[in-house]
């Protein structure tokens, strides 16, 4: 899901947050299909990552699998059948955790960080 | 891993094809869009195209990605494996069926006895915490522990912080119902409390409330629940009636659960009510069950319990100053140590059948395996890694393993089901024979463990062997590898069965020295039966001694009867009753067996006397009291003692009352003594036996002894109407010859010999299978070679020998494996022989010899066809 680096400012997508990034972008927009999610992910992150938006499909089905969102079929805006992905009650926990989680490691990580310098 | 994920990925790929379409709508859709947005942006089609691709990476790659972490990989090629192998199986399906065969049989039996071990010996009892429920005894100093009298249970029974519970549990007969059928029903007297030591529930009502166990309280019942389902059709409206023990009516108040109440011997159970002449401490006739007080250690109630005896010490019978109180873990004293090894012993012999089939199994899929190289060379060849071809081999294992498995389970079914009633009486009540999750969860480590020896060797095998090279060559001689592979399972076969065929040797030539052994009485022509004279029809010493004397009146008349006798026991049962034995002014003391006969019982079992006199008419009650000893008894008179004539000196014995009476001091005049009869085992020495007249000490639980003239089943018609002519109410139970009644003291030696036997012939079947099945293979393979030799002008005789001399070479060398096997491992039998050294040459040789003739038989077979080949065919076919 990594993509070959090509710009010397953008970074890939860190291991594992692609699916945090996901969750988080359901939470805020609501149900979207996925062309609409790698899109978001890629305005928010203003040209600081490099996604390839094929990624999010396996991310998106890892996440359906474990409960966390549901899909269900919806029409596109170029009058295709698509599948719109929205946020499980389970999911939107495991959001909040995965957050915490984030949040605590982020802290740590700072805090050696401040200690070395 | 949750539940939900494991559940979404199996149906994943089972919807494999339906998902990838999804897919591929979706990424066409999200393309789309991409495009849509970049041509909005000012780009051509074709840039806004490229460029829609370039944002979205690699599909392809993706696609994988997806497929990998939506389905599961190895699994998509387990299922594939599977069904190559289920249509592989199905092509050879001789094959399969001796394979999956072999496997039923090899992992039902396995189960089978699983289910024997842990129900009997790793299973915790069936009751709660059972580590804290004891045996309680009176022990005497250097024997066996005693039962306890009535005053001194209830000074154990005050000992609150030593025991939760405690009870008498002491077996009983009573005549169940009212007229026509008398048939009498075993039962147990217990305390209130009997029910808090085993923490049984009840089923249905109750069980027995405190204070049900003394005097002037209502008579009531407990009833186990296959009592109920045959006698009352399991009618829960059974609480409002009465059950008629001897007459009596008791009010049945509870059921208890079906499972091990039912695999006892009672069917009912009621309070023990001590009457007034039971209080004392000189009957020993109360064995005792406790449950200790949680937090209390086995160590601890010892401690206690030898406290509150030496408290005692003052008010402790003269002759049992020495004896202590013994507290013992009440699941040591189910499996007795004979047992224990049998099952052990037949587990083990049991997990060599299953190896031998496994290498059977083995040797067939790698005969298969030679046959299929090529094919595995070609997978080789286009690319096909050495992990996938094993796994695919292992995969076809598993196909055969698992319907092995399968089928096994079902031959356990069948075996427990059939066994179960056999073994009903060896086994401890305990022990629940079915087919729980742990014989389950055992038979599948079993196809686990069959998997790894029968199909892990063989793929490896297959999969590893020079491929290109078998691409080359055509398959003409045998592959020398796998020949010798095969040749060395075939031996491990034959050196597994001698190890299992010398113990059967062992224990079959122990066996047949026991029943050489000379019980000392009559076995043939004489038939024994059990009675119980019910304390309301027989209250007295007097009424007892009247039954007695009519009864033998009365068999003696009957036609055939020889000779009849009244005796508390039988020979080689056992006595219940021993008591010691002192001579007056001597404080010495020693052990004796009391034996309780009628006049008549030496001459109807033939036991000659010695010196002096047997038991008499004469001596009844009122008469001087006398008694008759063994040579024992004399050996230990005239050694301890001095005493070279024992005859006429006065000896002094406790005797048992009747009934409810206490046993007392009595000096006895010993009359005579007899060639000593075996009273326990045929395997034991035999030890020091008095008999004294029943007549002067008369019971109520007594045997009939009847010598016939011919078949003695034959006269029970009459014995049977005689009896009733005395007693029409009274039932006569365990009716056995004396030859039954001999087979079945022998029952702990007969059980491992047929047991090991049967193994040992099965494991022998197999290894003959397993050597036909190579050399079988083998004359396929070089029946070109054997061909060009006979052109050349070898004879069918040399070809003959030539097989058979193969044969003799894997038969040796098992053999000489199996013998050093045989005796690193019949050590383990030691405790089970008697009078037959585990090394016994004669057994060993007879193992051997027995082997190799099966061998032999098995070769001969293929060794003859191979003698058949017709050279000129062969040639033509090469041609």
């Amino acid at each position: 899901m990594l993509a070959v680096n090509m710009s010397e400012n953008k970074t890939d997508v860190p291991y594992g947050t692609l699916d945090l990034l996901i969750l988080k972008t359901l939470e805020t927009m609501g149900p979207m299909h996925g062309y609409r999610i790698a899109r978001r992910i890629e305005q928010v992150a203003e040209n600081l990552l490099r996604l390839n938006q094929g990624s999010v499909y396996p991310a998106l089905m890892r996440l359906e699998q474990q409960g966390w969102i549901r899909t269900q079929w919806g029409i596109s805006e170029t009058k295709r059948k698509v599948k719109f992905y929205s946020l499980t009650r389970a999911g939107s926990k495991q959001l909040s955790v995965e957050v915490a989680n984030w949040e605590r490691t982020t802290a740590l990580v700072a805090r050696f960080l401040e200690a070395e310098s | 891993m949750n539940l939900r994920w494991a559940v979404a990925r199996l149906a994943a790929l089972f919807r494999k094809r339906n998902l990838d379409r999804e897919l591929e709508d979706e990424i066409r859709a999200h393309l789309e869009l991409a495009e849509r947005d970049a041509i909005a942006r000012g780009l051509t089609p074709e840039e806004a195209r490229q460029a829609a691709r370039r944002s979205f990476g690699g599909i392809e790659q993706m696609k994988e990605d997806h497929r990998d972490h939506r389905g599961v990989r190895w699994m998509e090629n387990l299922l594939r494996d599977f069904r190559y192998g289920m249509a592989s199986l199905a092509r050879d399906p001789g094959f399969a069926a001796v394979a999956v065969g072999l496997l039923a049989l090899g992992i039902g039996a396995n189960a089978a006895m699983f289910s024997i071990l842990d129900a009997v010996l790793l299973k915790p009892l069936p009751f709660p915490e059972p580590e804290r429920m004891v045996r309680v005894w009176e022990a005497p100093p250097h024997s066996l522990p005693n039962v306890t009298s009535t005053l001194t249970f209830l000074d154990w029974k005050r000992q609150d912080s030593v025991f939760e519970a405690l009870s008498v549990e002491r077996s009983t007969r009573a005549a169940v119902g009212t007229g026509g059928d008398p048939a009498r029903f075993p039962g147990k007297l217990v305390s209130a409390d009997y029910f808090q030591v085993f923490g049984v529930k009840p089923r249905i009502g109750r069980t027995f409330a405190a204070g049900e166990d003394q005097p002037g309280a209502a008579p009531v019942v407990v009833l186990n629940y296959s009592f109920w389902q045959t006698r009352f059709g399991g009618d829960p409206e059974v609480l409002k009636r009465d059950l008629k023990l001897d007459g009596e009516p008791h009010r049945i108040i509870g059921v208890l659960p079906a499972g091990s109440f039912d695999r006892d011997e009672a069917v009912f159970w009621k309070p023990v009510i001590f009457a007034p002449g039971q209080m004392n401490r000189e009957q020993h006739w109360l064995p005792a069950v406790g449950r200790l007080r949680a937090g209390v250690s086995l160590e601890q109630a010892r401690s206690k319990m030898s406290i509150l005896r030496s408290s005692l010490a003052g008010v402790m019978p003269s002759g049992k100053k020495e004896w202590g109180f013994a507290v013992d873990p009440f699941a040591q004293m189910l499996v007795g140590d004979t047992l224990r090894r049998t099952i052990y012993l037949a587990f083990g012999a049991v997990l060599m059948v299953l190896l031998i089939a496994c290498a059977n199994v083995a040797n067939l899929t790698l005969a298969k395996g030679a046959t299929r190289r090529k094919e595995m060379a070609l997978r080789a060849a286009l690319g096909a890694s050495r992990g996938r071809l094993i796994g695919q081999l292992l995969t076809e294992s598993l196909v055969l393993c698992l319907l092995g498995g399968a089928a096994g389970v079902a031959v356990a079914y069948v075996l427990l089901r059939a066994a179960a009633p056999l073994l009903a009486a060896s086994l401890p009540f305990t022990a629940d024979l079915s087919l729980d999750l742990r014989v389950l969860g055992f038979a599948a480590a079993a196809v686990m463990a069959v998997l790894i020896l029968a199909g892990l060797l063989p793929s490896l095998q297959t999969s590893f062997g020079k491929l290109s090279h078998s691409l080359n060559q055509s398959a003409r001689g045998s592959s020398g590898s796998s020949a010798t592979l095969r040749r060395t399972i075939v031996i491990g076969e034959v050196a597994a069965s001698v190890v299992l065929i010398c113990g059967a040797a062992l224990l079959l030539k122990s066996l047949m020295k026991l029943q050489q052994v000379d019980a000392g009485v009559r076995i043939d022509h004489v038939i024994t039966m059990t009675a119980d004279l019910p304390s309301t029809a027989y209250p007295s010493a007097e009424s007892a001694a009247r039954f007695y004397d009519a009864v033998v009146q009365r068999l003696r008349a009957v036609p055939g009867v020889e000779q009849a006798s009244v005796s508390l026991d039988l020979p080689l049962q056992g006595v219940r009753w021993g008591e010691s034995i002192s001579l007056p002014g001597v404080t010495k003391t020693f052990h004796v067996d009391l034996k309780l006969v009628d006049p008549w019982y030496f001459d109807t079992l033939q036991i000659p006397l010695k010196s002096g006199r047997g038991i008499e008419d004469r001596d009844r009650a009122g008469a001087p009291p006398v008694v008759v000893i063994n040579e024992e008894v004399a050996r230990q008179l005239a050694s301890s003692y001095g005493v070279a004539n024992p005859v006429g000196r006065i000896v002094t014995i406790d005797v048992p009352g009747y009934g409810p009476v206490p046993e007392s001091l009595v000096n006895l005049q010993i009359v005579g003594v007899i060639r000593s009869e075996r009273t326990g085992g045929l395997h034991r020495p035999q030890g020091t036996v008095a008999y004294l007249p029943l007549a002067q000490a008369p019971r109520q639980d007594i045997k009939l002894v009847v010598r016939t003239r011919s078949d003695p089943l034959a006269a029970m018609t009459g014995i049977r109407e005689a009896v009733r002519q005395v007693d029409s109410n009274l039932p006569l139970g365990d009716v056995r010859t004396m030859e039954q009644v001999k087979e079945r003291s022998m029952l702990w030696a007969k059980q491992p010999t047929w047991v090991v036997g049967a193994f040992a012939g099965v494991a022998a079947l197999l290894a003959a299978l397993g050597l036909y099945g190579v050399l079988a293979h083998a004359v396929t393979q070089q029946r070109r070679e054997i061909g060009i030799r006979m052109a050349l002008g070898a004879r069918p005789g040399d070809v003959l020998s030539y097989v058979l001399r193969s044969a003799f070479s894997m038969l040796i060398v098992g053999l000489a494996v199996g013998l050093a096997g045989a005796f690193g491992l019949t050590r383990v039998l030691k405790s089970l022989l008697f009078n037959v050294s585990a090394l016994d040459p004669v057994a060993l040789a007879v193992a051997c010899v027995l082997m190799s003739l099966v061998g032999i038989l098995a070769a001969w077979i293929p060794a003859s066809r191979a003698a058949r080949v017709d050279p000129i065919a062969v040639l033509r076919d090469e041609g």
